[in-house]
């Protein structure tokens, strides 16, 4: 029991080329599903999707996508971790489709380089903080006062003098041993920041002082230059560093425009790209990236004018029936459906339609009918993978008839090409080989 | 101490490389990791339904050409196809268009109207594409004939890229892979891709007028 319960939990993923039946099975099967499924959500919201612009598969509807969220389903319920998932696609579409990037190699720096800007801006900090203590516990020292009382600059320089001096004799006097090493390392510094204080107040009277007689900015640097003789002052710096930036910037950016014609993709195509008439949104070269969704609709829209001007127009009725039974508009698709079958009712082309009809019959309750519509599809075309995929569903699921389910299954592996379903039906196939042996 | 007035603008330049180094890759290039391994192998059915698997031309050089027929770009590139499968067929080269998210009919009708007779495989649920990592169609493997992958095109196919990499694939050796034999289809389930008739008779006369 659990084996088929599982099975039908596998059953219960929507399949591009029959999206309708696992819907349907969806409800009698979400207990052994969930968990399954919140494993797969959790590894495809990691994958980026390839087709569109910074999506997960989870989260983009394009087929690509949900493809691609078939195969992480397929692998996780085939045992895989996450991880080896994760792996697999990596070894496909290479890093590029994690959406969160691997901590290792180059990659490192991204986690580390907050880190250490972090400790550097700590550092900074800690530093300059040391420094407003120091001086605020120096009080009655004339050094923290040295840079805002002392505003004359005559005043400053007299003091700085003064501070050189006694910094020499400091040594001197420690040399003499009339100073202890702990004494002369703690006076040192005490007339050093000072120093340090005063040197930072005259470097600021420098700048200020030649903005009286020539206000003009653009004067200013130039006469700081002059007066601060082999100095460059910091507005040359910076200016040097702006207009680096701006040819470095400008020289990129021409690489990088590329001029759009009129008319092309303002995403940026390679070549144009017409919108796809199949079922789903696959997203072409170039123009892929961000306009998948509406691509199904679009190609809806065209069938639909094509239908307009050509009502007998059978492989776009098709399609269409198709593209609406993907959508879950029944009505329209069993319409459209039904006008193809009137149209040619025996042709090999018609058997998708019947098939089409066998899966909204089946959903609307109407099994018989949905097993004469298959049946029908299955006289026209006898390996109609799509035919036989429904029936052996419906047989399975709905008849509860495991010896016909078993064969259809049968059938359909040898003639279908491998596909996302390929794995279900051969796990519906060992439920049904599993239920017959008592 | 006026080293500090070069602080913020030296601490500028690692940025400025970082830029300088982002802005000038094309940001729509994205490395693929397959290059150099070997080709994932998948078995999937022609148009005509036969099936065929790529494992089985092991030894010859492989065009992989992933398309649809609802991709513009994939009509320029088919006459280059077509070329290249005239040109270098009777050398040895031998092609395989994967047809993506597609049906068969509308492939089929494609073919047609443009012609080609190298086999076409129909790709459902992708499967085959995502083992190649495709970002889209049209995107073309060139597999050595040690069945490794040596390039990969992304985009349309253009003579160039074919007269750079085919002669390579040709001079090749199938020295690393598995032994080989001189005809490989011979017999069995293969036999799709030996067929010299195309999936579509030429006769057929569907090519439209426009």
């Amino acid at each position: 029991m659990r084996g088929i319960l599982v099975v039908v939990a596998m059953l219960a993923v929507p399949a591009s080329t029959s999206g309708l039946p696992f819907r349907v099975l969806q409800g009698t099967a979400s207990q052994a599903d969930t968990a399954l499924e919140s494993r797969v959500r959790e590894v495809a919201a990691t994958l980026r999707c390839p087709v569109c612009q910074n999506l997960s598969i989870q989260d983009s509807p394009s087929q690509l996508a949900q493809d691609m969220r078939k195969v992480v389903r397929e692998r996780l319920a085939a045992g895989e971790t996450p991880e080896q998932v994760r792996r697999y696609f990596v070894s496909r579409y290479g890093e590029w489709v994690l959406l969160k990037p691997r901590a290792s190699g180059v990659n490192l720096s991204v986690w580390l380089l907050p880190l250490v800007m972090l400790l550097l801006g700590g550092t900074v900090i800690w530093v300059a903080v040391q420094r407003w203590v120091e001086r605020g516990t120096r009080g009655s020292a004339p050094a923290p006062g040295a840079a805002g009382v002392l505003r004359d600059v005559g005043e400053l320089r007299s003091r700085r003098s003064a501070l050189q001096a006694s910094l020499k004799e400091l040594d001197s006097e420690f040399d003499a041993g009339r100073l202890s090493a702990a004494d002369r390392e703690y006076l040192r510094q005490r007339d050093q920041a000072e120093l340090t204080a005063i040197n930072e107040a005259l470097k600021q009277q420098k700048k200020a002082a030649p903005e009286m007689p020539a206000p003009t900015p653009a004067a200013a640097p130039a006469t700081a230059e002059t007066a601060g003789g082999r100095r460059v002052p910091a507005a040359v710096g910076w200016g040097a560093g702006v207009a680096l930036f701006g040819v470095v910037a400008a020289l990129s950016l021409k690489g990088s425009i590329v001029k759009r014609e009129a008319g092309g993709s303002i995403t940026g195509t390679q070549a144009g790209e017409a919108p796809r008439p199949t079922s789903g949104g696959g997203g072409g070269r170039g123009a892929t990236f961000g306009e998948v969704g509406p691509l199904d609709s679009l190609r809806i829209a065209q069938l639909e004018a094509r239908v307009r001007r050509d009502s007998t127009d059978e492989p776009a009725l098709i399609e269409l029936g198709h593209l609406y039974l993907t959508q879950g508009r029944l009505r329209e698709s069993a319409q459209v459906n039904m006008k193809a079958v009137q149209l040619a009712p025996d042709a090999e082309g018609t058997a998708e339609a019947f098939a089409h009809m066998g899966m909204i019959l089946w959903s609307t309750g109407e099994m018989d009918g949905a097993l004469r519509s298959l049946d029908k599809a299955l006289y026209l075309h006898p390996d109609l993978p799509e035919a036989l995929l429904y029936r052996g569903i419906i047989e399975f699921a709905g008849r509860r008839d495991m010896k016909e389910a078993q064969a259809t299954f049968e059938r359909y592996l040898a003639v279908a090409p491998p596909s996302a379903n390929t794995a279900r039906v051969k796990a519906m196939l060992e439920a049904t080989r599993a239920s017959q042996t008592p | 101490m006026h080293w500090r007035r070069w602080l913020v603008p030296l601490s500028a330049l690692p940025v400025l490389a970082l830029l300088a180094w982002g802005l000038t890759r094309d940001a729509h290039t994205i490395p693929s990791p397959l290059p150099g391994k070997p080709a994932p192998d998948f078995a999937l059915r022609t148009l005509s339904g036969d099936s065929l698997r790529l494992r089985d031309l092991t030894g010859q050089p492989v065009l992989v050409n992933f398309w649809a027929s609802w991709c513009l770009a994939c009509r320029g590139e088919h006459q280059v196809l077509v070329d290249a499968a005239q040109r270098y067929g009777p050398k040895g080269l031998r092609v395989i268009g994967v047809v993506y998210e597609d049906t068969r009919e509308n492939a089929r009708q494609w073919i047609a109207e443009r012609g080609g007779d190298w086999p076409n495989v129909l790709d459902v649920g992708s499967h085959t594409a995502i083992q190649y990592g495709l970002f889209g169609v049209p995107e073309t493997f060139f597999i050595a004939r040690d069945g490794r992958i040596v390039y990969k095109q992304i985009g349309p196919l253009d003579p160039a890229a074919i007269d750079q990499w085919v002669p390579k694939l040709l001079a090749s050796s199938a020295a690393t892979g598995p032994n080989v034999p001189e005809q490989p289809f011979a017999q069995g389930k293969s036999e799709g891709y030996v067929r010299t008739s195309p999936d579509f008779p030429a006769t057929r006369g569907t090519t439209k007028p426009n």
